[in-house]
């Protein structure tokens, strides 16, 4: 039976083009999720496609969001054929696949079975955690890891590859044109009109590498130890209907064991294998020169092995848990926030740490590159979660795209009119600095850019004495508070170097 | 090198110095137009200096010839009786739709064939520095205005039509689509370019008093023809921002032009010499500027000014807003510069009126 299959269905280069049409999908859905791409309860659908990351905020945010059910499809999926959304779907896998360092691989073998227990601890750990609304493990949701490297460190360096480059050619008089019509073709829509600088791209990068690297130690190393989606999926999956079988065609011959990426083929138990371990990626069955294996109905649960969570390791997670949501409380995250943290346009008031799944997408979304992840600005519970740092981008005026594409409503789904007159924060002018005040210069950039319609910055002309006596005419900038959103255009504006003469501060009336 | 001097050839395309450029532009002995007046040779040709000419009605060497029409001018309105010196220093149209304000005040300048010839790379300009509003908040350039202007360019045989601006709140792609430009300037047969920051350029000011260099649009120092096409808004700095203004938007580093403002526009005026200006104050912005958002600060005066002339086209603008051109830093030093003229009662000036 299992041989007629083999004939009928090309599985591997099946496999390999589905994996591939998903990995484009995200990549596509990825490019256009900035402002002005595609509708943002499109480009969302991977985030909201996480079943971790949709049961992780309904836990921690008591809230089940109807955009949410999308994840039962993944989860339905599991139960029908076990983790196929790793060996066939999820965009990280597969790009373990392709950047599979086989050739660079030492021949000392896998580590420890014991290592699997790993991510299932670290399941556990998301899990609880969210239980007591902490959602700051979800650093490590492989679609929340991609995404965000994506956002923050490939774009950002692909577009200055680009730049670079049509800089060089461009000094080229007889290729200006092609120059100029290839850059038509790619900004905006592809890359941004104005370059975005990001916080941490290196070591957002550098992480998304190293996970790469750990496939020198063994192949999809990152998804056998560590990936929590990977640990809920394959916990499901030991229910799952359809299950890998060894017939009695087996000749112990050991191929199958060589071509599992995820080495869970165990010869010492017939060439069995752990369904919360198996991929579905089908290379065994193909492998087989018996037709020995196949994948079969099953009813009863899979046998427990000794590397899926135990009692005691749930009862370790908890513990750990609940001293790190307490450490984490106890430390910078919550009086932080009240010093200079701005956040995206009502994440605030919207209890934004308990309901961040820390994606990126509002990141991506953002046109100005406002919005940047955070490190240890906000606490360690605050980490990546997005932060509006306006010497690096302002808070577009005519932008209300981060509460339309963020995928739990972290960031409200405020309208246009909302969105322009939520306050984020207020501005302070720094009178020891700015032209105006501290050199007796014309400058006005900061009321020149406010947007708002009355301008939240007005002028006083004044005449003023400078040090060596002569008087003369200024127009000072002052901030009306009632006015003032805390967009930050005028601190990003501010001609003055290094920190600007104008900032936005969280004052303390907004708690 | 003769690309690179193109706008300027344009401005001065009268002038009898004015060789045709080697490069980009076709020889253009029988289309030459007539040159106006002084005060649109004032507008200079390429390394002479030109002192703000004291007097009008000079005769012009060409002013007899007779000029090319282009396919437009057969719409050429009655009204517009063109006087037998040549065209007027500067246009003034009123009470129409701002495409009609437009094409009569083209038609009354002599035609957009006088600046235009077949074969063009011509850039538009016009005041795109929000994504916040509509045109009807009057912080963009009219979007029938711009277009208005791309047809015409189109009609006198422009091969390219070019729209740009650097937004300073906003994308540009957003600016561009919210002030309603990018519809009617497709519509129109133009294309709306993104200023991509590598197409910036170190450039020469060789004019300039303050400033003797800057990175400009690289396009636009190519261009066979620069128009520049400000909407007349309130600024606290500048006062108003108008045609010189509005050329901030073609150089990088803008917030650093804000000490001796008026002296720099005037400099970065005197390199980017658009060939024509047509200011749209179809809508006008008279406080709060130059971002807006409020329509009580929005007057309609359905009105468009056109002319060769940066100094006069902002020294009548100012005049929309009862300001004196002088009370302008800017205009003071164009004149001074010779890049234009200011004393408006010396010039000729038509005015037109389209309406009903």
């Amino acid at each position: 039976m299992a041989r007629s299959k083999k004939r009928g269905i090309p599985w591997i280069p099946l496999r390999k083009t589905v994996q591939g049409v998903a990995l484009a999908a995200f990549f596509v859905l990825f490019v256009w999720s900035r402002r002005g791409g595609w509708p943002p309860s499109l480009v969302n659908v991977p985030m909201r496609l996480d079943p971790l990351a949709m049961l992780a905020h309904a836990l921690s945010s008591r809230t089940l969001l109807v955009g949410s059910t999308l994840a039962l499809l993944v989860l339905l999926l599991t139960l029908v054929r076990g983790r196929m959304w790793c060996g066939w779907l999820c965009p990280l896998g597969t790009l373990l696949d392709l950047f599979s360092l086989s050739r660079w691989r030492g021949r000392k073998g896998a580590p420890p079975d014991s290592w699997r227990k790993l991510k299932y601890g670290l399941l556990l750990t998301v899990l609880l955690a969210a239980v007591l609304t902490n959602l700051s493990l979800m650093i490590f949701d492989p679609l929340t890891i991609l995404f965000r490297t994506l956002a923050v460190s490939v774009w950002p360096a692909l577009d200055q590859l680009v730049t670079v480059t049509e800089t060089t050619l461009y000094g080229v008089p007889m290729l200006r044109s092609m120059v100029s019509s290839f850059d038509g073709l790619v900004r905006p829509r592809v890359l941004p009109a104005q370059p975005a600088f990001y916080r941490y791209s290196a070591l957002y990068g550098g992480l998304f590498l190293g996970i790469v690297a750990l496939n020198l130690v063994a192949s999809r190393f990152w998804c056998r130890y560590l990936c929590p989606l990977g640990a809920m999926l394959g916990l499901v999956s030991k229910v799952s209907l359809k299950r890998r079988e060894v017939n009695d065609l087996c000749r112990e011959c050991d191929a199958c064991v060589g071509v599992c990426p995820t080495g869970t083929i165990d010869p010492e138990r017939g060439y069995a294998s752990d369904p919360g371990e198996c991929t579905v990626c089908l290379n065994c069955q193909e492998t087989c020169p018996h037709g020995a294996i196949g994948f079969s109905w099953q009813l009863t649960p899979a046998e427990w092995q000794t590397h899926d969570p135990s009692r005691r390791q749930a009862l370790m997670a908890f513990g750990a848990v609940i001293a790190g949501v307490a450490l984490a409380r106890s430390g910078l995250s919550a009086f932080r926030e009240h010093l200079g943290l701005i956040r995206p346009p009502g994440a605030r008031e919207n209890n934004l740490l308990s309901k961040c799944i820390r994606c990126g997408e509002c990141i991506r979304a953002c046109p100005t590159s406002a919005i940047q992840p955070s490190l240890a600005e906000s606490g360690l519970e605050g980490v990546w979660t997005p932060v509006v740092v306006p010497r690096l981008g302002y808070c577009d005026y005519s932008c209300y795209a981060c509460g339309q594409v963020c995928p739990v409503q972290a960031i409200p789904p405020l309208s246009l009119e909302e969105k322009r007159q939520q306050v984020i924060g207020q501005a302070y002018i720094d009178e020891q600095r700015c032209i105006a005040w501290a050199d007796l210069k014309p400058c006005i950039v900061c009321e020149e850019m406010c947007p708002l319609p009355d301008k939240a910055i007005k002028l006083e002309t004044v005449d003023a004495v400078t040090p060596d006596g002569e008087t003369v005419t200024v127009q000072r900038p002052r901030v009306v508070r009632e006015r003032c959103i805390g967009c930050g255009i005028c601190e990003y504006k501010c001609p003055v170097n290094g920190e600007a003469a104008i900032r936005v501060f969280v004052p303390p009336t907004m708690f | 090198m003769g690309a690179l001097f193109g706008g300027w050839l344009v401005a001065a395309c009268g002038a009898e110095e004015a060789a045709p450029s080697a490069t980009s532009q076709p020889p253009t002995a029988t289309q030459t137009p007539p040159s106006a007046t002084v005060g649109a040779s004032a507008t200079a040709t390429e390394g002479e200096t030109v002192a703000p000419a004291p007097t009008e009605g000079q005769p012009s060497p060409s002013a007899g010839e007779p000029q090319a029409p282009s396919p437009t001018e057969a719409q050429a309105p009655t009204t517009a009786a063109t006087p037998s010196a040549g065209p007027p220093d500067l246009v003034v149209t009123r009470g129409g739709e701002p495409e009609e304000l437009v094409r009569q005040a083209l038609a009354a300048l002599g035609g957009m064939g006088r600046f235009v010839q077949p074969g063009y790379n011509v850039i538009i300009k016009p005041n795109i520095c929000v994504a916040y509003h509509t045109y009807e908040y009057a912080a963009t350039t009219n979007p029938w205005v711009v277009a208005g202007l791309v047809k015409l360019c189109r009609e006198a045989g422009a091969a390219r039509v070019r729209v740009i601006d650097n937004p300073f709140g906003g994308t540009p792609e957003e600016a561009y689509q919210r002030s309603g430009i990018e519809e009617q300037v497709r519509a129109a047969g133009g294309q709306m370019e993104i200023m991509s920051l590598f197409k910036f350029v170190r450039a020469d000011i060789p004019e300039g008093r303050d400033l003797r260099s800057w990175d400009f649009y690289d396009e636009v120092l190519n261009a066979d023809l620069v128009i520049d096409v400000p909407i007349a808004k309130h600024h606290n700095l500048a006062k108003l921002t108008l045609a010189m203004k509005n050329l901030m938007g073609v150089i990088s580093n803008r917030s650093a032009m804000h000490s001796n403002l008026g002296q720099r526009l005037a400099d970065l005026s005197s390199r980017v010499r658009p060939g024509l200006i047509v200011v749209d104050a179809v809508r006008i912005l008279t406080d709060n500027g130059p971002t807006g958002g409020n329509l009580d600060d929005v007057r309609k005066l359905d009105t468009v000014v056109a002319t060769t002339d940066i100094v006069a086209a902002d020294s009548y603008a100012a005049t929309l807003f009862g300001k004196q051109p002088l009370e302008l830093e800017y205009v003071r030093a164009g004149t001074e510069m010779g890049l234009g003229r200011s004393d408006l009662g010396n010039l000729r000036i038509e005015e037109l009126s389209v309406g009903a």
